[in-house]
């Protein structure tokens, strides 16, 4: 046939040869196999089809093999304890899948249907068997289930990994609320004994103060006593303040205006600033307010500051940079300094509480801890990039 | 007299068998826990690593009902069961009858159990393919017998449905188990009722079996196929009535 031809095409003569399809050449030589056996399954008539499939002459299997026999010993069992009393409670079984044993060995998946054929007094009489090749549906399937139990697996995996999770996260959970109740009945217990302690040295300060001579003598030890006490203090105010943030787990954020607090915070520190001869740049021109609250952003931005100041190289005098800018998702603030910077192994100390990474320069060692505690209590953070000798970039992420 | 049904099947295996019994005996039926209609979320892989739990549900039943002189009715896996029961609790059972009964169906010396470890990796292996079989709900089933027209209603309840997994882990708990060791210590007669041809458990086994039990009487049915109570329930009755006559007579 042309299919480029511009003649038109005749229409089909009907093939008179198609009229001479019979049932009987349509069993023997179906597409599928079928056989019919006895309710023990005894083989009594098989289509040619299905011979060819198995490689078995007729009279090989006629009456001298049952459908078990034609099925892996695994499929046998199965047919025998499910599909049979399938057929013998509800007349039919379909789709069921088993492979066919050749006569040499190999096999052929394929799906089963049956019908049971009752004799007029009900008893069963013969099982009509239809057999369907699913060799490539067959490869899809188990690629299929292969996918699907290793899905599976990696789902086992993960909610294991997502209960340790839970359990150590619980753990921690429970360790910081520990932590916290800890902290809280330090400060609170230990400030009776330190202010008894004080009254103590007041009172030792006036009985000594009738003995001009003791006094005199004793006067460094009293005062290094009363200095101990004052830090004592300082440190439980400082403990107290932790506390405080901590109940105040989410304080309000309103937006801040950002360059006051600066202006402000450095006039605190204008002292520090006067003796080290410091200069500072501020550059918060593009994000006017900060989400966060008042009294926490004058703590970040002093603590920031202070320390830029502190930790100030012994060679040049301190340049500072405090800068914002404005991310999708962030207010970002950052203080640069040209001071003693810190090395990286350092870096994950710098928060924790009470950690002091200088002894040459007075701190408490809260005032990081307290910034990043308050930023990640509004769900933002604190970050560092420092080279040694060069100086300091801290970066605080403020959440919109 | 409790039926208890074989693995693959339910408590509607007995369709056939149980009404029969009815007019002389209290019949209880049951499906084992991860069978039928029993609670499958109760069926903890752990605890039913063996067929001793099995056991222990069916004497748990059987105690909730406050029922004596038990006659245990346990096809294929469930006679097994049938023989630990009675062995926990021999005063509760007054005979056992096990259809097609297998204490160990793998191949040892000496020991003809019918099948390679090969064998059950297969079945494993037909149960994971026929998963829709096992698992899904048939459809509502219009059955050509007029004459029973109860079958229709229970049909839509599905046949033999279960939850492939458990399919799978009872599968395995079943077909590689040993209980051969617990077949000496029982010594409430039984009655073996085992099929001419059973691809399943094999005249060899029955007789094994029957070796075994003390005061048990074998009787090989002329069927082919492991659930005769299924293919051929009259002659399935007549056999378990004959026993439990002439074991203990009915008053006429």
């Amino acid at each position: 046939m042309k299919l480029d031809s511009d003649e038109p095409e005749l229409p089909h003569r009907l093939d008179l040869r198609l009229t001479q399809e019979s049932a009987e050449d349509l069993y023997e030589q179906a597409p599928c196999g079928y056989c019919s056996c006895l309710p023990d399954g005894t083989l009594v008539k098989l289509n040619q089809t299905l011979l060819a499939w198995l490689g078995y002459a007729r009279e090989e299997v006629v009456a001298r093999r049952t459908l078990q026999h034609l099925l892996t010993i695994g499929g046998a069992l199965h047919f025998e304890m499910h599909g049979m009393p399938l057929l013998l409670l509800q007349g039919y079984v379909r789709e069921l899948s088993y492979q066919l044993r050749r006569k040499d060995g190999t096999s052929l998946p394929v799906l089963l249907n049956a019908d049971l054929v009752r004799d007029w007094d009900g008893s069963p009489l013969v099982l009509r068997i239809m057999l369907v090749d699913i060799t490539d549906r067959r490869q899809y399937e188990l690629e299929l289930r292969r996918t699907k139990n290793l899905a599976e697996q990696q789902r086992e995996q993960l909610a294991q990994a997502n209960t340790a999770l839970q359990t150590s996260n619980e753990q921690l959970r429970r360790a910081n609320v520990d932590l916290d109740s800890f902290i809280y009945s330090a400060s609170h217990d230990l400030r009776l004994p330190i202010t008894n302690i004080e009254g103590l040295v007041q009172l030792l300060r006036e009985q000594l103060a009738e003995d001009p001579g003791l006094t005199r003598e004793l006067q460094p030890v009293l005062a290094m006593m009363q200095e101990s006490v004052e830090r004592f203090k300082r440190t439980i105010e400082y403990l107290s303040d932790v506390t405080k943030l901590q109940k105040e787990h989410a304080p309000p954020t309103t937006d801040v205006p950002l360059w006051p607090v600066v202006e402000d915070v450095r006039q605190d520190l204008e002292p520090l600033i006067a003796a080290t001869g410091a200069t500072l740049e501020v550059d918060v021109a593009s994000c006017p307010t900060v989400p966060f609250s008042t009294k926490y952003l004058r703590s970040v931005v002093y603590n920031l500051l202070s320390n830029a100041l502190k930790f100030r190289h012994p060679d040049r005098a301190p340049r500072v940079q405090i800068r914002c800018r404005s991310e999708a998702a962030n207010v970002v603030l950052e203080v640069q300094d040209n001071g003693l910077g810190i090395k990286e192994a350092h870096h994950a100390e710098l928060f924790i509480m009470f950690r002091r990474l200088h002894n040459h320069v007075e701190g408490s060692g809260i005032g990081l801890f307290m910034v990043k505690r308050s930023v990640e209590n509004q769900g933002g953070k604190v970050e560092v990039r420092s080279t040694p000798g060069v100086g300091s970039t801290f970066t605080v992420y403020f959440p919109r | 007299m409790v039926f208890v049904h074989g693995f693959g099947c339910d408590q509607q295996m007995w369709r056939l068998v149980a009404p029969a019994f009815e007019a002389e005996y209290r019949v209880v039926l049951l499906d084992l826990v991860g069978a039928g209609n029993s609670d499958l979320t109760a069926y903890a892989p752990a605890r039913y690593s063996t067929l001793a739990a099995h056991a222990e549900d069916v004497r748990e039943v059987l105690e909730a009902l406050d029922a004596h002189e038990v006659i245990f009715v346990g096809h294929s896996v469930s006679a097994m069961i049938g023989v630990l029961a009675a062995a926990q609790e021999p005063t509760r059972f007054s005979r056992l009858i096990l259809v097609g009964p297998s204490p160990h169906y793998l191949n040892e010396a000496g020991y003809p159990g019918g099948f390679e470890l090969g064998d059950i990796e297969e079945l494993l292996e037909a149960m994971d393919s026929n998963y829709l079989g096992w698992s899904a709900a048939f459809a509502p089933v219009v059955m050509d017998t007029p004459d029973q027209p109860a079958l229709t209603a229970e049909l839509t309840n599905s046949f033999c449905r279960t939850d492939p997994a458990i399919a799978r882990h009872f599968a395995r708990v079943t077909f590689l188990g040993d209980n051969r060791a617990d077949l000496p210590g029982v010594r409430t007669p039984a009655l073996i009722l085992q099929s001419a041809r059973d691809l399943i458990a094999p005249l060899a086994v029955g007789a094994y079996v029957h070796h075994q039990l003390a005061g048990s009487k074998l009787v090989v049915l002329n069927t082919s196929g492991h659930c005769p109570h299924v293919s051929a329930p009259e002659a399935t009755v007549a056999a378990m009535r004959g026993y439990l006559q002439e074991t203990h007579p009915l008053p006429v």
